[in-house]
């Protein structure tokens, strides 16, 4: 399977080198491997990320673009939808069959017409507005749901530790 | 009740090896003394004459003299090895110097076609070797009940070199998928790596015909041993020859290759299930002939039938679902006319390839006839508009991990996990008979650390030499300065290299390189220390003046600096929006990429310290001086340092320190 899923990766890295959605930078990590790449994604504007550049890792199976690539981020980061460990959960990330929270419709899943941009641009919403309801980082949903300014602080250690400073 | 066996594997593991020339020269001293021993000995009875009474005297051992040699005084040689036939520790020392030779061997093709051996493929090789070694081990013990040494060294050797060709596949196979998860891989890459998979099989064939002599000439269960499993051995290595040629066709070939996911279907299918029926027969025959039930070795015969048995089962539902897929999508969904095509603009959305034929679902959408089997194979929905195509279709679970025994197989379907370090056989007796225990064999991977470390260790003294350069030239992208010195593998070089302009920036690099700078307000921007750069780099007698020319400007320039940096901001914002071309190398991609990672970051950087300086008042104006100095004690470092160095490499050195001194009198003059 790994040559059309070469073919199709080259193709969405052509596109979105051509024309990258604003403030999202994807391509692989090195091109020897093709099914490992790295996004930068900014913090989205007027929200309490904003500012923070994330790096994050995504990881192609084999047969991509049938199944979903897994998407985790590599700097630390506090949110209800990104596990402690940085792997990303949300819907478009799952492939139809599987439902670990049991709220998504199989519409909101993977499908071989999502794309590697589709999926960041999930993401950066993802970082706009957070759903507590599908939690997968329950301290993060509490202190968002409960204590926003609190979440904010914290959004803003992480937008300036994202930056290096 | 269930215990875990750390198989000796673990501790061996850990164990200290030795070094591969310790190992070598330690068994060419054991052959030394083996043949020196041997040519003493042969010396010693030919001397001998059996009328001679003085043998007593002599001290001649007792066993000798029982000892006739078999050939002529003139056969010098074969009589040493008989003699070292006779001698068991001279029998050991033979085979180790074999397994040396093997070692070599191997170590010489692995250098030949695959270079430095990645993380992933050392793991697979170990897991290989372990499991290899455990199965045969039984095999000799428990099923052959091997008992003669003769007979031991034997089997060792067969298992040796089936090992061997077994590891060389396994590691094919891995660097094969490797290779092919990469556009630019080069050509000669793969001819040699398909060479060696037909040296493979070649070698596997002439094994097979070899086990048909055994079959004629000793015994017919032993060739039915020996020849299963060179079969196995030849099937994964045709296995992997088929894929590569399919794939290789399919990357020569512009645009799509309808029927091919066809051809690796029916390949992985045929192979599978015939490797599947051989190794199943195998073992039947090895548990029958063992006559060894309810011993260790049947116990673990029969997990690993059971467990091909599941399998064989599984690849059969999985063909009926995928014919049934097949026959329904051909059965509901039309093939697309040529008006559909032609009113359908789009590519596929599942490939993203042109479509020259197609197709049609009912809710309209148009997809490539391979693309959407594959895509039904695992889901009975439109992928476009997730309208649900059939309530029949049974979805074929995807989950990898459905059967409850884990994969023990030798053979080609094997599907190995990447992420799990540890290999282990599960046994759970209570299944058989209650009393029986639940164990499992676990072999622990330890080793992949060292490994990463080296590597993490490798790159981070990059990154050191990297951040020296760049403290030097903070105008150049990080990523252009390690590119170079990965080739330099010196700091001294790469900054050579660079004052001498045979490092050329990305210009969109150079757009962004002077906010560094800027941030903290300092007055040499990017352009001016790159054309400082140049024109230290001609041999021109003004190289005072022409830097000095460029600093006023730049200095003019850092007055209007907040105007400046709006700029260079709008250029970047452009930059990072529309996005660059494409290029067709794949290094010059790799760094744009990189250096517009770099871009963005540094933008980020910039644009969050202005928001917290707006915030705090904006006092921060002293913060140059600390930072010319750091650059200039680099400087004075690399003086120090190159001044031992040619005299052409002096005269750079010196004009490095003219710069700075130049740059520093500017510096203070514009402060008074
Ligand atoms: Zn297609
Ligand atoms: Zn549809």
């Amino acid at each position: 399977m790994a040559g059309s899923a070469l073919k199709r990766l080259m193709a969405e890295y052509k596109q979105l080198t051509l024309n990258p959605p604003e403030g999202i930078i994807a391509g692989p990590v090195d091109e020897e491997n093709f099914f490992e790449w790295e996004a930068l994604i900014m913090g989205p504007q007027d929200t309490c990320f904003e500012g923070g550049v994330f790096p994050a890792r995504l990881t192609f199976p084999p047969d991509y673009p049938l199944g979903p690539p897994k998407m985790k981020f590599s700097c630390d980061i506090f949110h209800p939808n990104i596990y402690p460990d940085g792997r990303v959960c949300i819907s478009i990330l799952h492939a139809p069959g599987d439902d670990p929270m049991g709220y998504e419709t199989s519409a909101e899943r993977w499908s071989p017409v999502q794309s590697v941009e589709k999926i960041l641009l999930s993401v950066v919403s993802m970082l706009a507005e957070p759903n507590d309801e599908s939690a997968a980082n329950v301290d993060a949903a509490k202190t968002w749901r409960d204590d926003r300014k609190g979440f904010e602080e914290i959004a803003k250690v992480t937008v300036r530790k994202s930056l290096g400073l | 009740m269930s215990l875990v066996i750390n198989m000796p594997a673990l501790i061996l593991e850990r164990l200290p090896l030795p070094s591969l020339q310790t190992y070598i020269s330690f068994s060419v001293v054991m052959l030394g003394l083996a043949s020196f021993y041997a040519h003493q000995t042969v010396n010693t009875i030919l001397n001998f004459n059996p009328d001679n009474q003085i043998q007593e005297e002599l001290g001649l051992p007792q066993e000798l003299v029982n000892i006739t040699l078999p050939y002529d005084r003139d056969e010098h040689f074969l009589n040493m090895v008989y003699i070292m036939r006779v001698e068991t520790w001279c029998i050991w020392t033979l085979v180790n110097s074999c397994y040396c030779l093997l070692i070599l061997f191997g170590k010489l093709i692995q250098n030949v076609v695959f270079g430095e051996l990645r993380v992933i493929e050392k793991q697979h090789l170990k897991d290989k070797f372990w499991n290899f070694i455990f199965y045969k081990f039984i095999f000799i013990f428990g099923v052959m009940n091997v008992q003669s040494m003769e007979e031991v060294v034997l089997w060792l050797a067969w298992f040796s070199g089936l090992g061997f060709l077994h590891l060389l596949t396994q590691l094919c196979k891995d660097r094969f998928e490797y290779l092919s998860f990469s556009p630019a891989t080069p050509r000669y890459a793969h001819v040699k790596l398909l060479s060696l998979l037909l040296v493979i099989l070649l070698t596997s064939g002439v094994v097979l015909v070899g086990c048909f002599w055994v079959g004629i000439n000793i015994s017919l269960t032993i060739f039915a041993f020996l020849a299963a499993e060179s079969l196995l051995l030849i099937l994964k290595c045709l296995y992997v020859v088929v894929r590569y040629i399919i794939q290789l066709w399919d990357m020569s070939l512009e645009g799509v290759w309808e029927s091919r996911a066809m051809y690796v279907y029916y390949t992985e299918l045929i192979f599978e299930l015939v490797s599947l029926s051989v190794d199943f027969s195998h073992h039947l025959h090895m548990l029958l002939y063992g006559n060894i039930f309810l011993s260790m070795a049947s116990l673990v015969i029969c997990m690993q039938l059971r467990f091909l048995f599941y399998e064989f089962q599984r690849r059969v539902k999985k063909h009926k679902n995928y014919l049934k897929v097949v026959k329904e999508m051909e059965s509901k969904f039309s093939m697309a006319t040529q008006e559909d095509l032609e009113q359908n603009s789009d590519d596929c959305a599942i490939c993203w390839e042109k479509m020259e034929s197609a197709r049609k679902l009912p809710c309209g959408h148009l997809f490539h006839n391979s693309c959407l089997r594959s895509w039904l194979e695992q889901d009975s929905s439109c992928p476009t508009c997730r309208t649900r195509l059939s309530e029949t279709t049974e979805r074929d679970g995807r989950n990898p991990g459905a059967p409850g025994v884990p994969n023990m197989a030798e053979g080609i379907v094997a599907p190995v996990n990447p992420a799990t370090t540890n290999h282990f056989f599960h046994f759970d007796g209570s299944r058989y008979v209650s009393w029986l225990p639940s164990f499992s064999v676990e072999v622990t991977h330890t080793n992949l650390l060292p490994g990463q470390q080296a590597h993490a260790t490798q790159t981070s003294q990059l990154d050191n030499m990297a951040r020296e350069v760049q403290a030097v030239f903070p105008h150049i992208p990080q990523q252009v300065i390690m590119e170079d010195l990965r080739l330099t593998r010196s700091v001294d070089l790469t900054i050579d290299n660079i004052l001498e302009g045979r490092i050329t920036v990305p210009p969109l690099a150079i757009t962004g390189s002077g906010h560094q700078r800027n941030d903290s307000h300092s007055s040499i921007s990017g352009s001016s220390t790159t054309s400082e750069v140049s024109s230290l780099a001609s041999d021109s007698p003004r190289v005072n003046n022409i830097p000095l020319n460029n600093l006023d400007n730049s200095l003019q320039l850092t007055e209007g600096s907040s105007e400046r940096i709006r700029q260079s901001e709008n250029q970047e914002n452009s930059y990072t929006t529309t996005g660059g071309r494409f290029s067709k190398s794949a290094t010059e991609r790799m760094s744009m990429l990189e250096s517009r990672k770099h871009l963005m970051l540094e933008q980020a950087r910039r644009r969050y310290q202005e928001m917290h300086e707006n915030q705090e008042g904006a006092s921060s104006s002293s913060v140059d001086p600390p930072l010319i100095y750091t650059t200039s004690e680099h400087l004075r470092q690399i003086h120090s340092e190159s001044s031992t160095l040619s005299t052409q490499e002096d005269e750079l050195s010196r004009r490095r320190a003219l710069l700075l001194q130049a740059t520093q009198r500017r510096l203070e003059r514009q402060t008074d």
